[in-house]
């Protein structure tokens, strides 16, 4: 009987340990996606000046907008903002980006621009990953929130005070609807 | 394209008359292989009747000599037409499908960009192919050919060893250039675990020996068809965008068999799992037959197009 209780209470004593771990380990993750958002953003920063520098000598009829994005990023790289307002600015910043590179389509001269060009490369890449990196965040999330509710880890999540984290939203990228059917015979 | 409308009028100006020649070959080549077919036939009767059975010489050892070397005759005198067929037909084929597309019928994948792709777990030990092709698509190189990779198992101990092997894939290899820079490796499966065992395959998944993290997609009909495994959570899913996962879908629909993909060195292996053998004629059919080659025309297109069906032209990234 004795034997019984000791295996039972290992038992426990060691899934309990396990589950902290794991929890422990999602968090983590959590936290890293979130860092890799933050460098993603960060090398958006550093582009934004130089995109705006090579396009203001060409566009005439953008001032606004190009302002614009000089101050969202200001107010972005400012400390005094809450993370809720950053998400935020960081969208609209976005957007207005997505904007310029819309209104590029009018100059003919810049298009041609391999300054430019290299610069529109890289920004659509910045981009791409910073898509990516926001995946991966919601995925981190996705895998923490699921287990600190889930039995019997939500035990110990409440009992560690883990919170639920929200998810980004992510613009949905257009979905191209490509259907294919089986065009090849394998027999 | 070429400097022709059509393939119809590419295979009568072209083709033609290069097919005909060999097909008067191919019927020479039948005639002989043939008749050594029916001399080796009429040797090896003769000794099973005529080699007494009670002798010390064991009888079946003259019979296989002769059926080998019968084999052997038939096999020289038809590999040459075969040989001519691929290098004045198919190469010509490839050059009317894409002006840049170079063929090689002996050449094959090299097995260490195989192994290198690290799309099977399996140690490679036996490992050939043919019909390899060659060419820039648009601004993507690409190359391709059937290969056959087998893994060996040892079974049993001492004298009672024997070996066997397994195939790890029979089917097409293709290698291009991906439209993106990156450092790490992902690696796109079919799904089996999940499949046959729903979520407790997830868990199977997550354990898989030797591979990177398990990945998790937001595409839940993705997740259904592939798992995929990564060194990078990030930079998989830079790689892995809604809509490559939408296209990849598209493309496994299209071959309809299992589809393995691999990004490594800012490349993607891809391989397709398929028991056709391409690009081969058929001995006891005439060569010039209009229908079989524009099936082979088809083929090459639909291998060709993954350029276009994985947008691997689109360069709007660094890369170029």
């Amino acid at each position: 009987m004795l034997y019984a209780i000791i295996v039972a209470v290992v038992v426990v004593l060691l899934s309990a340990i396990l589950i902290f771990n794991s929890l422990i380990r999602k968090k983590n993750d959590v936290e890293n996606a979130f860092a890799s958002i933050d460098v993603m953003l960060r090398k958006r920063y550093d582009l934004i000046p130089k995109i705006v520098e090579a396009v203001k000598a060409y566009m005439t009829y953008e001032r606004e907008l190009l302002t614009g994005i000089t101050q969202l990023r200001i107010k972005a790289l400012s400390p005094a903002i809450t993370p809720e307002e950053r998400v935020i600015i960081e969208n609209r910043l976005g957007q207005q980006l997505t904007s310029l590179m819309v209104a590029v389509e009018n100059y003919p001269d810049l298009k041609a621009s391999t300054n430019f060009l290299q610069l529109q490369g890289t920004l659509n890449e910045v981009e791409e990953q910073l898509a990516a990196s926001r995946r991966a965040f919601n995925a981190a999330v996705t895998l923490y929130n699921n287990s600190i509710e889930v039995f019997p880890s939500n035990l110990i999540a409440s009992a560690m005070n883990f919170k639920r984290r929200t998810l980004f939203e992510i613009p949905l990228e257009k979905r191209e609807e490509i259907s294919a059917k089986p065009t090849v015979n394998m027999a | 394209m070429s400097r022709y409308n059509n393939f119809r009028e590419f295979y009568e100006k072209e083709l033609r008359s290069d097919l005909e020649s060999i097909d008067l070959r191919r019927r020479v080549t039948n005639k002989k292989a043939l008749t050594a077919l029916l001399i080796t036939a009429i040797a090896v009767l003769t000794e099973v009747i005529l080699i007494p059975g009670d002798t010390d010489f064991p009888k079946p050892v003259p019979i296989i000599i002769t059926a080998f070397a019968g084999l052997v005759v038939i096999g020289i005198v038809s590999e040459n037409y075969r040989k001519e067929y691929k290098e004045k037909i198919i190469a010509r084929i490839a050059g009317y499908a894409d002006e840049g597309l170079e063929y090689s019928p002996e050449g094959f994948i090299p097995m260490d960009a195989f192994v290198r792709s690290r799309i099977f777990n399996l140690s490679c030990d036996k490992y050939s192919g043919e019909d390899h092709f060659r060419g820039k698509i648009g601004k993507t190189d690409i190359e391709f050919s059937e290969v056959t990779a087998q893994h060996r198992n040892n079974s049993g101990t001492g004298g009672k060893r024997s070996e066997e092997y397994t195939t790890i894939l029979r089917g097409l290899f293709i290698i291009a250039d991906f439209n993106k820079h990156f450092k790490t490796h992902t690696v796109v499966l079919p799904d089996t675990a999940e499949k046959l065992f729903g979520k407790f395959g997830q868990t199977l998944q997550s354990a898989a020996f030797g591979r990177g993290e398990l990945v998790r997609l937001e595409d839940p009909r993705f997740e259904k068809e592939f798992c995929v495994y990564g060194d990078d959570q990030v930079e998989a899913r830079y790689i892995l965008t809604p809509s490559l996962m939408e296209r990849i879908l598209a493309y496994r629909k299209k071959w309809n068999t299992r589809v393995y993909l691999s990004f490594l060195d800012s490349k993607v292996y891809i391989a397709i799992s398929m028991y056709k053998d391409l690009f081969e004629m058929r001995p006891f059919r005439p060569v010039a037959d209009y229908a079989f080659l524009e099936e082979n025309l088809k083929f090459l297109n639909l291998i060709t197009e993954v350029v276009e069906d994985l947008n691997l032209n689109t360069r709007i990234w660094t890369k170029e």
